[in-house]
């Protein structure tokens, strides 16, 4: 029989304290870890924004998104003025004012003018390698998703992308390097000597032969599109679940082919989502610095990718700088002092905010299409 | 007759939604009181009100009425809920012993009330498998996990951890309706041992179910309590037309 | 017409006929999804080509480093490595007790000098156009007296930027600024401030130094009496580098023949390969003589083990008198240091002897002792003249330790905010959490590095030099940038993985379970507790291993916060060894491949480390997966 005494509580309850107690504890991590990251974002905002931004109008910093990399110059005038110029713009102050009207001369590398040199290259190398990922990786999803059986090819294949997704980014770095750095195929007039193989092709005086793509945009692109393939795949594949199992019935009952109803009934509701999950493979390749080490990046290059080339497909064997690449220049090579600071977080912070962009937007278009498409 | 749970208007809203409209009725103790009613009728809902159990659900709340528990009102602040869970059992409609063995199963209850005795909890355990009549099918193997039952055993199983903390009242949502008609057998053979012992409260979409086992049947429809009668009277010579319908099968 | 619908007319309506365009399509993408195969494939080919060519090379290293005797030399060069380095210690100890006890004249002297300096900096590029003007055959007069002239209007300008001098008075300071302000451009000299400052410290060094006159006198003495060793070191090694430059040579010259000759081989026309191999037969190396040498230096074999005897009977003789007891912090730490690594010495001296004796030029190296010298090896140097080792212990080491603060930091936080934001957290705080933990997830990992180095090191170094702290081991850190501060970033790095592999998997929890539990009257926290973190408990730790795996595979951090020091921390200070710089396994290969020539012993060991690595992740990862399988029930 329930009496009153058995239910109704009198005073604390003994676990009260102890439940108070963990909540606290547990709410306390979860939001120091938030507070750490607003922190960290905060620092890099509040040092990098006097750089991008002005108080004038227009209110950033064009010219630090527009001008090449330079190496800064920073001297007194006879007047005791301190001045920092770019390389350029001292060579200029040198020949109209002459070497004596300089004092205190110091200079530092990688940390005058602006960074359009990093913000192309990470750009190229980034479309570059999203769009081989797609490609490959939506077709290999494709398979996954509408052809495959059980079979032990498909088996070899998941634990193919699922190991392939765990190789941490410095061993595609030797990846990159050791195969199309130093091993792929190129057609050439006169094989190097360090040429794994090679044999005339007989048309010209043409050589096919296996020794790489040195250092270049397009082995860059290739490592990138790589690491970020499984990635893909299984974004992909994902969204091609997604689509309902009654479309493909239904087309197939009336006699469609299995492409045709891949291309019609298929692909056409997958697309979003498959793009949507691209975005955040895209601020992965964006930001990683290991593989492009030493597969494409440089730290310092005076011209743009597409200046003084005579063919314009040259482009993909060239060199490129990268953001990435270039925060590491800036961070591991010159030291930290006022002059720098400019370049250092300047750069960091128009970084960061092209990631922040990329994955809010994936973010918001994630959540926008899941309240959209509901089957 | 004693009067184990009392309901006076109850009303019942999940958030803007209301789901129970003014729900009155008097469960009498040890006896077994069926809710039947068609699908949405609020048949669950009224049940999981009785251990507050629909708190789990956001923006679920009594809107109105009161349900009391031998004259305590379950809504009262200062009652203590875990206490109040403890003396009511509740068994559910898809089985869901936990990812433990069979022994921690039934010995969970016990543990959070915070029996640590290693004899008191082997004796209780034991009496509430046997009870639930399974003692003799899991006596070899109680530390082996409670997956490796059947259905109908795994049900059992769970109706051992709810009368292991010997509760007053047991409720059983729709307790076989995802069992074979053998093991719903068994079931229903154990409610009748269980009927001295305990006030039972079963839902149920099965009538046939709810003739065989309950002494008092409620018939439900759109969160409205049509009628509550012995079940003799519901199925024999309903009062209320729609009950009548239901029960003939004209709707539901 | 019932008869015509039963049987079509013609019987192979639809069967499919030949090659069709869809197989093509399915056969497209079928060879689409074999690439991930292909790629998985080339990475371990190519790991493999270029990194097992090591155990070969690295083995004809180890063996040139034996017959030449380099190895036997080593014994000796070790223990006189660890004299000197033990004078060293002595020495710092010995004046960090007297410039601890002169510190004010310290400071007064240095900070008089860093201003005297900033000063004279500033005017010395006009100093050398004066003196250059003067000295050019009096021509330029004229212009000499403009430099004059600037130079005492330009002056007053350097004022500016002085450093500060908490040590000196302000009188003090003026005086030497009026100094510097009122001379000529001519005069070079230290201002007599200065020197008498200068001076001053050098009396309260001789005033302190003068108790420790004793001290002073035992480590020279202790110095002194590795001469006869550090002799013969020497001359040894002048030996032995003589015969390994010779072998090396010859090496690299049979390499080129054996070029030519495949040259000749693969020649396109007669001439070309007549001329190839002629160059080859030409290159035949001479082939070095080792053994003569050799002879010699085990001719001398018994006379440097009793080298090795007296200095161990000297040593011995001297290590109780070396326990100074010294009363600056800095003097008595350094001294603690000196007096635990003195018996080790001694017992490495008196071993020594027999080492020697046992050392035989003629064992052979063999396979095996190069895998085991890679994997068991503490010593990782590289370009240095004498020998190369490749020893992976030290960048084993430091990846694991830094992995342990990460995890240490990291799971507690990402498992403890997952079960927070799941169990307890409203939804609209869940809104806030997540975003914010999956953007973590998103920032690049050198701009993580980049805040290690210029926020989170200087940081953590200054928190370690509080007062209050100093009782905690390894504090004050001497180094900005150690296997703890990127052990805290990479913590941050773990968490969002951790975190988000960790909640799902307990989402994925039925909600059955803990209906269950809270209808049998168990609390919130209880049925968290006992019902479903248990149930997700493969799921969280499949979290933690993945989580593991992104920490030890991690680069950009590592190389820019870890301190880049290849050596195994020094444990003899317990937790202390985790402020202490370290090298990891990721960091080398960032480092190092892109300076290293393409094919060499070097090149190949970075590429073994890769396949080291490669293989721990895979293991972490095959066996976080299983795992995270078996939370599918």
């Amino acid at each position: 029989m329930i009496t009153e005494e058995q239910l109704i509580r009198k005073g604390t309850p003994k676990g009260r304290r102890l439940d108070l107690l963990t909540r606290a504890l547990l709410s306390g991590i979860t939001y120091s870890i938030v507070v750490v990251a607003l922190l960290l974002f905060g620092k890099i905002v509040v040092d990098g924004a006097p750089t991008l931004f002005t108080t004038k109008a227009p209110f950033i910093n064009i010219s630090f998104l527009t001008d090449k990399n330079e190496t800064l110059h920073v001297f007194d005038d006879s007047s005791g003025k301190l001045h920092q110029l770019p390389a350029s713009k001292y060579n200029e102050y040198l020949t109209t004012h002459g070497e004596d009207a300089i004092y205190n001369h110091q200079s530092f590398s990688y940390s005058g003018g602006g960074i359009v040199g990093p913000i192309v290259g990470t750009v190229l190398l980034t479309i570059g390698a999203i769009l081989i990922a797609l490609f490959f990786g939506v077709s290999a999803a494709i398979y996954l998703s509408e052809y495959s059986k059980q079979s032990p090819f498909i088996h070899a294949v998941r634990l193919a992308i699922l190991n392939l997704a765990g190789v941490p980014s410095i061993v595609f770095g030797l990846f990159g390097f050791s195969v199309f750095v130093l091993a792929v195929p190129v057609i050439t007039l006169d094989p190097s000597s360090r040429t794994l193989l090679s044999f005339p092709i007989f048309i010209g005086d043409y050589f096919v032969s296996f020794q790489g793509w040195n250092s270049s945009l397009m082995a860059g692109c290739a490592t990138l599109a790589c690491m970020i393939l499984p990635v893909i795949i299984t974004a992909s594949e994902e969204s091609l679940k997604a689509v309902p199992q009654g479309f493909r019935d239904a087309s197939l009952a009336m006699g469609a082919t299995r492409w045709q109803t891949i291309r019609k009934c298929v692909l056409p509701y997958a697309l979003p989502g498959i793009l949507t999950s691209s975005l955040l493979a895209i601020t992965r390749v964006a930001g990683e610095t290991a593989p492009i080490m030493f597969t494409a990046a440089v730290a310092a290059k005076d011209d743009l990718p597409w200046e003084g080339l005579s063919n314009p497909f040259d482009i993909l064997s060239s060199q490129v700088q990268a953001l990435p690449y270039h925060i590491y220049t800036l961070a591991a090579r010159i030291p930290n002092s006022e002059f720098t600071q400019r370049a250092q977080y300047g750069s960091v912070f128009v970084f960061l905010l092209l990631v922040a962009f990329m994955s809010f937007g994936s973010m918001i278009l994630r959540a926008k299409l899941r309240s959209r498409l509901k089957w | 007759m004693q009067t184990a749970i009392q309901i006076e208007n109850l009303s019942f809203c999940y958030g803007d939604k209301q789901v129970l409209f003014d729900v009155s009725m008097e469960i009498p103790a040890h006896q077994i009181t069926a809710l039947i009613g068609p699908s949405g009728c609020g048949k669950s809902t009224l049940l999981r009100c009785i251990n507050r159990i629909n708190d789990r659900i956001a923006g679920a709340h009594i809107s109105g009425g009161s349900l009391k528990i031998h004259h305590i009102d379950v809504m009262r602040p200062d009652i203590d809920l875990l206490k109040l869970r403890r003396q009511i059992g509740m068994v559910f409609q898809k089985y869901n012993p936990f990812p433990k063995s069979i022994f921690e199963n039934v010995a969970y209850g016990l543990r959070i009330a915070g029996m640590k005795d290693k004899t008191q909890l082997q004796d209780t355990v034991e009496k509430a498998l046997t009870n639930a009549a399974l003692w003799d099918e899991v006596k070899d193997r109680l530390h082996a996990s409670a997956f490796g039952l059947s259905g109908g055993q795994q049900q059992r199983l769970c109706i051992a951890r709810a009368i292991a903390n010997e509760p007053e009242i047991l409720l059983m949502d729709e307790p076989c309706a995802a069992l074979d008609p053998l093991a719903t057998l068994k079931i229903e053979e154990l409610l009748h041992s269980l009927k001295s012992q305990y006030t039972i409260v079963i839902v149920t979409h099965n009538m046939a179910q709810a003739s065989r086992c309950s002494d008092q049947t409620a018939f439900m429809y759109l969160g409205n309590l049509i009628e509550f009668d012995k079940t003799t009277k519901i199925f024999s010579n309903p009062s209320e037309k729609k009950t009548e319908q239901y029960i003939t099968g004209s709707f539901g | 017409m019932s008869e015509h619908l039963s049987t079509p007319k013609n019987p192979d309506a639809f069967r499919r006929r030949g090659f069709s365009g869809e197989r093509l399509i399915r056969y497209f993408f079928a060879s689409n999804a074999g690439l991930t195969i292909l790629i998985f494939v080339l990475i371990i080919a190519f790991l493999l080509k270029e990194g097992l060519g090591f155990f070969p090379s690295y083995k004809r290293e180890l063996e040139i480093y034996r017959i030449t005797g380099m190895e036997y030399v080593d014994i000796s060069r070790n223990n006189l490595t660890s004299h000197e380095q033990l004078v060293s210690v002595l020495n710092r100890a010995y004046y960090a007790e007297i410039n601890g006890q002169a510190d004010r004249e310290l400071q007064r002297t240095k900070e008089s000098a860093a201003i005297y300096t900033a000063m004279d900096e500033f005017g010395a590029a006009l100093r050398d156009q004066y003196f250059t003007a003067i000295d050019s055959n009096s021509q330029e007069l004229a212009v000499a007296e403009s430099i004059k002239q600037k130079y005492s209007t330009l002056m007053p300008l350097s004022v500016k930027n002085l450093p500060a001098s908490p040590n000196l008075t302000r009188e003090e300071r003026q005086a030497i600024i009026d100094t510097m302000l009122t001379r000529s451009i001519e005069i070079e000299d230290t201002p007599d401030l200065v020197a008498v400052m200068a001076s001053e410290y050098a009396t309260a060094r001789q005033k302190f130094a003068a108790p420790l006159t004793a001290n002073r006198a035992l480590i020279d003495e202790f110095d002194a009496s590795a001469g006869e060793l550090s002799k013969r070191v020497s001359e040894m090694t002048k030996k032995v580098i003589l015969t390994k430059d010779a072998l090396a040579k010859a090496d690299i010259i049979e390499r080129d023949r054996k070029t030519l000759l495949a040259a000749a081989a693969s020649a396109k026309t007669l001439e070309e390969r007549d001329r190839l191999t002629k160059d080859a037969e030409a290159a035949i190396a001479e082939v070095p003589d080792v053994a003569a040498p050799m002879a010699e230096l085990m001719h001398a074999r018994s006379e440097c083990a009793s080298i090795h005897q007296e200095l161990a009977a000297k040593v011995q003789e001297l290590s109780a008198k070396l326990a100074f007891s010294y009363q600056q912090p800095e003097a008595k730490k350094l001294s603690s240091v000196a007096t635990r690594a003195l018996p080790i010495y001694l017992s490495e001296l008196q071993q020594a002897p027999q080492l020697l004796e046992k050392w035989d030029s003629h064992l052979p190296v063999n396979l095996s002792a190069a895998i085991r010298s890679f994997l068991t090896g503490k010593n990782w140097i590289t370009g240095g003249e004498w020998q190369d080792f490749y020893g992976i212990l030290p960048l084993l080491i430091g990846s694991l330790m830094i992995a342990v603060v990460a995890l240490i930091i990291g799971i507690p936080a990402g498992v403890g905010a997952a079960i927070y934001t799941n169990q307890f957290a409203s939804a609209r705080e869940q809104k806030i959490i997540k975003p914010v933990i999956e953007f973590i997830q998103a920032i690049p990992s050198v701009v993580l590095g980049f805040i290690g180095i210029f926020v989170l090191g200087n940081a953590l170094r200054e928190l370690s030099t509080v007062e209050a702290l100093s009782w905690f081991p390894g504090f004050p850190m001497e180094e900005r940038l150690n296997i703890f501060t990127a052990g805290c970033l990479l913590a941050l790095m773990s968490i969002p993985t951790i975190f988000s592999l960790s909640e799902d998997a307990i989402n994925n929890v039925p909600s059955a379970y803990s209906e269950a539990s809270e209808a049998l009257g168990a609390s919130k926290l209880q049925t968290t507790f006992k019902v479903v973190i248990p149930a997700a408990f493969s799921g969280i730790l499949a979290a933690i291993l993945l989580g593991f795996g992104r920490v030890i595979g991690e680069t950009m951090v590592v190389l820019l916060v870890a301190g880049n020091r290849i050596k195994i921390p020094d444990f003899s200070s317990g937790i202390g060894a985790f402020f202490q710089p370290a090298h990891t396994m990721t960091g080398i290969i960032a480092q190092e491949l892109g300076e290293v020539p393409i094919g060499s012993v070097h090149y190949r060991a970075l590429f073994v480390v890769g396949i080291f690595l490669f293989t721990i992740v895979l293991c972490v990862n095959a066996i976080a997966h299983r795992y995270s399988n078996k939370m599918k029930h």
